[in-house]
């Protein structure tokens, strides 16, 4: 084509009026792009893309994993050479960056591939929609029967991980995993009171506290992370019932305390409520221990407390997926975590306590000494291990009354 | 006796095969797209909606109508949504008729200008433009803060309804101001003319004459920015701190909280039928007593 042709092109091109049918047809076009796009970013996740595959799977891998359980309980693949790649999904800024370079050198690797996942649910959806690829996630503990039961994890050869000698035994044989033949324990946290005391006249010490002072001098200014089971701990440990508790008339009586601190409460976020805390739009949140470094590193005032009728705790493990495409990597990389020095790096990098009691002595000082990441032995006492309650109905509509009537 | 009245001569049998196979051909893609990606997910979410959940979450094949019967006796997000996404498309209406109307009558040589600074806007992420509110609303830096600073008042912008509206608003308005734009901007300037000789003021000119030509872009823009406004869960989480809970909130909960997909599909349906007749409905009033149907989506 000359550049006479060139030009004439172009410039007919530039000439063309959009009329109306195509204008309208981009615009359509374009809002349905939009609004797809809108609807991904949002952190939802997308709906299933093999969902009958979903269904069948949900059937055929309870037959799948009981048979393969039989077959893993004589032997496991054996070890091979170390991949040249890890596919990590895990929390965001859950792992030492740190740690992450230490392993690529030592192990020669490549790709270290980290993808994130913002909650549990988002994981369980991701996998019962037919996600693979992934070596290692990290559910909390409570998931993890669920996920065994749905064939989504391989049992751990633990000959291949020495360094599990140095995990603390009061981590090991609960609940979740009796004979802790799928799990690794990554670190534990617990769900409690954070609050900024210049801001409040009085500090929290119980749950019962934390209420009167939400509908009191505290109103509008609390927050609560957007979980349903960490929100229930509040009334039901207040009521001094169990925290997992599924029983009609315990959760009627939470209801009620739950709809009464209703209108007080600022937002519900699991995100950004340590932020809103060291801008002094909260005074008190419901939450976790991790903002209290990340997001309100500068922050003078702040403290936060286990309340004394108790509250439950968390354990984040490691596990290994079932279709997991570098196995050796994942060994080398799950014996690598457990190392004392790189356990006490993790913890002094996201303050969330190790399970690993070799690592403890190495740990920074003063992360050491903070009750809120290593509670001390008193208050494990009042710890109850969380779990799985999502597929209560009752709890579930509670939920959603609760957040209809936040703020009103 | 003419060939000019009458029908045309019929074709050829092989003429009329090879471009019924062609027509055929060129639907395909479209066709297959249209099949794979709307028909068969939508026929999904139609079969869960009668199944319950499995144990560990999920689905579980049954035929059972619980799914329905809870989304309707739970239908407080989806009326919130109604207001929600009413009042929206209403603002994005406000704030794009006229901005449309000056783009299309009097920019004169930075239309084009003007268009780009509505697009590109629209292209980047619609999460960091949502976000980006949080300071320009926030109690340290942004409004509340000015307000703060200046009346020493403490008022409260974000976690309120204005704050999701503002968000819902600002997010759809391209979408508005696109069909607008393109429907003023054929508009017969002499018609305007035409109707101030006739003595018309400039009230009356805009309600009798520029309105009704208007009309096919303004409900093809209501339609599109209404539509999504149902759905939307990123700018209530955000901007509205989780306080107002609409339909994608309530279907966030149902699918990944609970992990109940049959819940979330019956309501997912419901809130397509519900949008189905609400939109049939519109169109029925908009239309209504007039002779020729004004209103073309495309």
């Amino acid at each position: 084509m000359s550049q006479g042709d060139l030009d004439a092109t172009l410039r007919r091109i530039a000439e063309t009026k959009v009329d109306r049918r195509g204008f309208l047809a981009a615009a359509g076009l374009t809002g349905t792009a939009a609004f797809l796009a809108a609807c991904s970013a949002g952190g939802g996740s997308a709906a299933p893309s093999a969902a009958a595959s979903a269904a069948a799977s949900a059937e055929a891998s309870t037959a799948a994993s009981a048979a393969a359980s039989q077959a893993a309980v004589e032997s496991f693949p054996p070890a091979g050479p170390i991949e040249k790649q890890l596919y990590m999904y895990n929390w965001s800024q859950y792992i030492s960056p740190k740690n992450i370079d230490a392993f690529k050198a030592k192990y020669g690797i490549t790709k270290f591939q980290y993808d994130v996942y913002d909650s549990n649910e988002v994981l369980i959806a991701k996998l019962q929609g037919g996600a693979t690829g992934y070596d290692i996630a990290s559910p909390t503990a409570e998931y993890v029967p669920g996920m065994v039961q749905q064939g989504f994890l391989q049992k751990l050869d633990k000959s291949r991980i020495p360094n599990l000698v140095n995990i603390d035994p009061k981590f090991t044989k609960l609940w979740w995993d009796p004979n802790d033949e799928y799990l690794i324990p990554k670190d534990y946290g617990t769900t409690g009171v954070l609050y900024r005391t210049t801001m409040l006249p009085s500090v929290p010490k119980s749950w019962k506290d934390f209420y009167d002072l939400v509908k009191g001098p505290a109103s509008g200014k609390t927050v609560m992370v957007d979980s349903m089971g960490d929100v229930f701990v509040f009334p039901l440990k207040m009521l001094g019932f169990s925290a997992n508790s599924v029983v009609k008339a315990e959760l009627d009586q939470a209801r009620t305390i739950l709809l009464d601190v209703a209108p007080h409460i600022l937002a519900l976020d699991s995100n950004v409520y340590g932020t809103k805390m060291a801008k002094g739009e909260a005074s008190m949140a419901l939450g976790w221990t991790g903002v209290l470094e990340q997001q309100m590193a500068d922050v003078k005032d702040k403290g936060y407390v286990v309340p004394s009728e108790g509250t439950i705790f968390w354990l984040d493990t490691w596990v290994l997926l079932a279709d997991a495409p570098n196995p050796n990597a994942s060994y080398a990389w799950l014996d690598f975590i457990q190392d004392p020095k790189n356990q006490a790096e993790e913890t002094n990098y996201n303050l969330y306590g190790t399970p690993n009691d070799k690592a403890e002595p190495l740990v920074d000082p003063a992360v050491l000494n903070n009750p809120a990441v290593f509670p001390p032995p008193d208050v494990f006492k009042i710890l109850e291990g969380s779990q799985d309650t999502s597929s209560n109905n009752q709890r579930i509509d509670i939920w959603e009354e609760f957040k209809q009537n936040i703020g009103k | 006796m003419t060939a000019l009245t009458g029908d045309a001569p019929p074709r050829p049998a092989g003429e009329r095969l090879r471009s019924g196979l062609l027509t055929s051909l060129l639907l395909l893609p479209a066709g297959l797209w249209y099949l794979v990606l709307l028909v068969a997910p939508l026929a999904i979410v139609v079969v869960f909606s009668f199944g319950t959940r499995a144990r560990n979450g999920g689905y579980a094949p049954a035929f059972v109508l619980d799914n329905y019967v809870r989304a309707i006796q739970k239908s407080e997000p989806f009326i919130t949504s109604l207001q929600m996404a009413f009042l929206g498309t209403l603002g994005c209406l406000l704030v794009g008729l006229p901005l449309a109307y000056f783009m299309a009558t009097r920019a004169g040589r930075r239309k084009g200008l003007l268009v780009l600074l509505l697009v590109v806007p629209f292209w980047t992420s619609f999460l960091i433009r949502t976000y980006a509110w949080l300071l320009i609303l926030g109690p340290d830096t942004g409004l509340a803060g000015i307000v703060l600073s200046v009346t020493g008042t403490e008022i409260q912008i974000l976690g309120t309804g204005i704050a999701v509206l503002i968000g819902l608003v600002y997010g759809y308005l391209p979408l508005m101001v696109f069909p607008l734009y393109v429907t003023l901007e054929r508009m017969d300037r002499t018609l305007l003319e035409a109707s101030k000789d006739l003595g018309a003021g400039r009230w009356a000119t805009f309600r009798q004459i520029t309105l009704p030509i208007a009309l096919p872009g303004l409900v093809t823009g209501s339609i599109l920015v209404f539509i999504p406004m149902m759905g939307e869960y990123v700018i209530p989480q955000i901007l509205g701190y989780g306080r107002t809970y609409l339909m994608g909130n309530a279907l966030v909960t149902d699918f990944l909280e609970a992990r109940n997909w049959p819940s979330g599909s019956a309501r997912a349906v419901f809130l397509i039928i519900m949008m189905i007749v609400t939109i049939a409905g519109y169109i029925w009033f908009v239309n209504r007593g007039r002779r020729t149907r004004e209103v073309s989506v495309l």
